[in-house]
């Protein structure tokens, strides 16, 4: 019984340090409607800052979080005013997009400055333990739990009574109305941008204490959970981001009690997904609350397309078909490989993103579904590869559409959330679901890909393979996007209320869209697994999914041309800047920013 | 400098594009070029660490290759592309050196995945790939032209196992271990060799890399009741569990695996670290000369820093690739038929180094049993904590 006490003792003590976190994301979700991806980053900033304060220039503790909080509020000032408030008045996935830019460009820039190794930062309060339960807990837990529940009733307090406060909710309900009432919305905007990276920096300062260890690989973690925390605790709430993430903490010390250490991120994500399907705006999400997102389709704005003539598309088509005869390294030709591979899960993300509107962040997993379900079939049924590709589409068309069904009732951000942790947990079951997909070990030996009994092994004969199924699937969806499903799916984007009116299922049309788009995503995955021989957990991992998704928006959404152009320019740019070395993730971030800035509905527009 | 730095390299390679046909490929295997080695490693991306400790070890040995007078007179180069330990781009990065005519043999990748997924590209190219941190299983079984000096598991863990059981006397264990393929192919080898020398296994805890509390964890822990933790990890998570271990009101034996002995590990982990006992293959007073020579060598070269296990790879990994090519010349082919034929290449690792021709890896890695003693790594003195 003592165990339980001390399962929850810990469960609290994490949570609140994810409560950190979620506070600052919840502040700025509920102002601009943004889940800012940087978060993580100016958590970074802010140990980064605490490290420079505590061992160079040995602060006292009250200074150094001083030092800390400004430092990190001039950073989220920064941000607001040069990364996100000229895209205001764009596509509302624009700015999503410009914080997972930023997030790059400020890991990569404190990685340059301290170096990727891991560094201590002492904790400067004094080394004294108190007895709880089984186990002790010290002084830096308490002022974790002081800051975060003080910062959270303190910004409760904050948006209720203050007039910057009323500014900042009336903002938050509605931009333009607000502004006729003479609110100063960029101001108000400053102001929240400025307190979530104060507390940002400072929660990462302290969490670094708390481990005795800051590392540059911190920022993506503390994102995805502090992300979770807050959606649980219903999005954009300020004390409900508190209260979730401590259920967060709880669920997975439970998790790890009841099956053990590995399967601990499995129950963070599953409550996730359980929340969103039982109460899709949060558990605290009060019911006057207005809808997330607007009902009709701004979350996607149509733009005017590129339109470019058939005649060109198949030059370049033809061009890139003969490109192997000509005396061209295999390392293009490998790129390019990479690029088509690309391309089709971007056609499929496009094509559920872009056309129909369900923004997936976990769009990785339909790759690792497909990829272990032809290597699998390959290896132990001797299927031969060409059919094992496609079983791998099938499969992961029919499993990654009904794990994705039940997000189909949500709408905007939390179809992003929830996919992400779909994705998740797909990845957490390969590696824990070891009977079938032999876990960490992964699957090594897998065939080489072959057609009719001839292996395709050489450079040119893989890269015409995956030219010619990259654009037979392009040309299917290019007839899907103009029949009648097509348009039925456009409709439901943008406005699915008329959609509902009109006659259209959406679940029905919901379905066929990842039915497509998973077997098009599943086929890159197989093609995958037979050209690299070895896969595991960590081969689609979800860096894959935020670059696939990267590339849909510089595409432009729905744009099947522009997902196929996205992909060769994300695969090729840090290739060329290669030449940049530790530079380059850093240059590439900065060539992301700018086209979010200045083409913010993608490169070939939405369709 | 000896090494050739980054820009002279870029000038270098731009130079060649530019001339492009007019070098024919003798005019590049001229004896005032550098013979260039490929390095595929994360420099950006969650491991960037590793391959910046790579790069230390990597320029210290070049600094002592050329001093003894270089590869038969030629300098040693190395070109190391960022692959962020991504299959995605460690595939893109071997075909750029198979293709690549001055690449003589390539080092790496770090992690399994991304080595694994460029295997099949360097074996159909014929170009050795020397995967020095690989120890999944199945790496050397990738073809003939993958070779490894790393340490495998199947020989290190019976040595820890031995350390934990027999010399310390801990009959019920506990392990935790990294959940990758590294951790689990490390503690199914251990447990094995902890049954067979008559030790309990309590309980056996996986996490993934990224994990940051193990609070839980050791309720579980402390739970089964184990009179020692044995901790599979790299150095920054085993600080970690052991000093949340000490903080839950843990007080039993802690014994880790060679991979956390880097002096991070002492300063991440602080007082916590005390009287943790772990095997590693070489340690601050070794007296076998190759160690004093390693790290007096790099301390002067990074300013009284002192080396960790990832950096006497890397600087291994160099010295072997020099021995090799002082055979096998620059022809590709040559080159992996000389991983047969070197011997007893003086290694920190393995004190000295042949491969086992059937496996392509090394056998008989050194051990000692070390204590961290008032915040240092010291040999163990055979008393119990």
């Amino acid at each position: 019984m003592s165990s339980w006490l001390d399962y929850t003792i810990n469960g609290l003590i994490v949570g609140n340090v994810y409560a950190l976190v979620a506070v600052g994301l919840a502040l700025i979700f509920g102002v601009s409607r943004l889940i800012n991806f940087a978060q993580g980053s100016i958590y970074l900033v802010g140990a980064y800052i605490g490290w420079v304060a505590v061992v160079q220039l040995h602060t006292p503790l009250p200074l150094t979080i001083i030092v800390v909080a400004a430092t990190a509020a001039v950073v989220g000032l920064i941000i607001e005013r040069f990364g996100l408030r000229p895209l205001q008045n764009s596509v509302r996935i624009a700015p999503l997009l410009a914080t997972i830019g930023i997030s790059f460009v400020l890991d990569q820039l404190v990685m340059l400055t301290f170096s990727p190794n891991p560094r201590a930062l002492p904790s400067q309060l004094p080394d004294v333990r108190f007895q709880l339960g089984g186990g002790t807990i010290g002084p830096l837990d308490l002022l974790i739990a002081g800051v975060g529940i003080s910062s959270a009733l303190l910004l409760f307090v904050f948006l209720r009574y203050s007039k910057l406060g009323w500014a900042v909710r009336a903002a938050s309900q509605d931009r333009d109305a607000a502004m006729q009432m003479g609110v100063d919305v960029n101001r108000v905007n400053q102001a929240v941008f400025g307190i979530a990276a104060a507390l940002g920096g400072v929660s990462g300062m302290l969490v670094g204490m708390y481990y005795n260890q800051i590392d540059t690989a911190m920022s993506l973690q503390a994102t995805l959970k502090g992300v979770v925390a807050e959606v649980v605790g219903g999005a954009g709430n300020v004390p409900g981001a508190v209260i979730g993430s401590l259920l967060l903490g709880l669920v997975e010390s439970y998790g790890v009690a009841v099956f053990g250490t590995s399967y601990r991120n499995l129950f963070a994500f599953l409550l996730l997904v359980v929340v969103l399907v039982l109460r899709p705006n949060g558990l605290f999400a009060s019911a006057r609350q207005a809808p997330p997102e607007p009902l009709t389709g701004t979350f996607i704005a149509p733009s005017r397309p590129v339109r470019i003539p058939r005649w060109v598309l198949a030059v370049a088509a033809a061009g890139f078909a003969v490109l192997p005869l000509f005396p061209v390294s295999f390392y293009v030709l490998q790129t390019l490989i990479n690029a088509w591979l690309l391309g089709m899960l971007a056609l499929s993300l496009t094509l559920v993103a872009g056309t129909m509107g369900q923004v997936s962040l976990g769009h990785a997993a339909l790759l690792a579904i497909g990829a272990y379900t032809s290597a699998l079939l390959s290896l132990t049924l001797n299927v031969p590869v060409g059919l094992a590709v496609i079983g791998g589409g099938l499969v992961s068309a029919a499993l990654g559409t009904l794990l994705i069904s039940p997000s189909f009732r949500l709408r905007g951000h939390y179809v992003s959330i929830a996919t992400l942790a779909i994705g998740e947990i797909v990845s957490l079951v390969i590696l824990n679901w070891e009977s079938v997909t032999r876990g960490p070990i992964g699957i090594s030996g897998i065939p080489p890909l072959s057609l009719f009994g001839y292996d395709l092994i050489s450079p040119s004969s893989v890269y015409w393979f995956s030219l010619a199924v990259m654009v037979v699937l392009a040309l299917l969806q290019g007839r899907l996007l103009t029949s009648h499903l097509g348009r039925s799916f456009r409709a439901i984007r943008d406005d699915d209320i008329a959609a509902r009116a009109y006659g259209l299922s959406l679940n029905r049309y919901k379905s066929l869209a990842f039915i497509f788009g998973g077997f098009a995503a599943g086929v890159s995955g197989g093609i995958a697994a037979h050209l690299y021989s070895y896969i595991n957990h960590e081969t689609f991992n979800t860096q894959q999914s935020i670059l696939a998704l990267t590339v849909v928006i510089l595409g432009g959404l729905g744009n099947v041309v522009g997902a196929i152009v996205g992909s060769v320019a994300l695969v090729g740019l840090p290739e060329v800047f290669r030449i940049a070395a530790e530079y380059r993730i850093l240059i590439y971030g900065i060539v992301l920013l700018l086209l979010v800035r200045f083409r913010p509905q993608g490169l070939l527009g939405t369709i | 400098m000896s090494n050739i730095d980054r820009r002279t390299l870029v000038r270098g390679s731009l130079a060649a594009v530019v001339a492009g046909a007019a070098f024919s490929r003798a005019a590049l295997a001229q004896s005032s070029e550098p013979i260039l080695l490929g390095v595929s490693g994360p420099l950006t991306g969650p491991n960037a660490q590793y391959g910046a400790q790579w790069k230390q070890g990597f320029d210290l040995a070049l600094d002592e290759i050329h001093a003894a007078g270089g590869i038969n007179g030629r300098k040693l180069a190395y070109q190391f592309e960022d692959s962020q330990s991504d299959p995605r781009q460690s595939v893109a990065i071997a075909q750029k050196f198979v293709s690549d005519p001055r690449i003589v043999m390539e080092l790496g990748d770090f992690s399994s995945p991304a080595s694994m997924a460029a295997s099949p590209i360097y074996q159909r190219g014929g170009l050795v790939q020397f995967g020095f941190t690989n120890s999944h299983p199945d790496f050397t079984k990738g073809g003939d032209f993958m070779w490894s000096t790393s340490v495998s598991q199947a020989d290190e863990q019976p040595l820890l196992a031995a350390y934990a059981v027999k010399r310390l006397g801990l009959k019920k264990l506990a392990v935790l271990h990294l959940n990758t393929d590294w951790g689990r192919t490390s503690r199914d080898y251990f447990v094995k060799a902890a049954k067979e020398y008559g030790a309990e296994i309590a309980v056996t805890e996986g996490y993934i890399a990224e994990e940051r509390d193990f609070r839980s964890t050791l309720v579980r822990v402390r739970d089964a009741n184990p009179d020692g933790l044995i901790l599979i990890s790299y150095y920054s998570d085993g600080a970690l569990i052991a000093r949340q271990a000490r903080q839950v009101g843990l007080k039993q034996t802690i014994c880790a695996a060679s991979s956390v002995y880097s002096p991070k590990f002492l300063e991440l982990g602080g007082e916590a670290v005390e009287d943790v006992h772990l095997g590693t293959r070489y340690f601050p007073e070794d007296p076998r000369s190759e160690v004093k020579k390693f790290i007096a060598g790099f301390k002067a070269k990074y300013n009284g820093q002192e080396p960790d296990a990832f950096n006497a790879y890397s600087y291994d990994a160099m010295n072997m690739a020099a021995a090799v090519l002082k055979i096998g010349g620059t022809d590709r082919r040559a080159i992996r038929d000389a991983f047969a034929k070197v011997k007893d290449v003086s290694s920190v690792i393995f004190g000295s180094a042949t491969f086992d021709v059937e496996s392509r890896r090394v056998k008989g890695a050194m051990n000692a049993e070390l204590v961290v003693r008032k915040g240092q790594f010291a040999l163990w003195d055979g008393k119990p904590t």
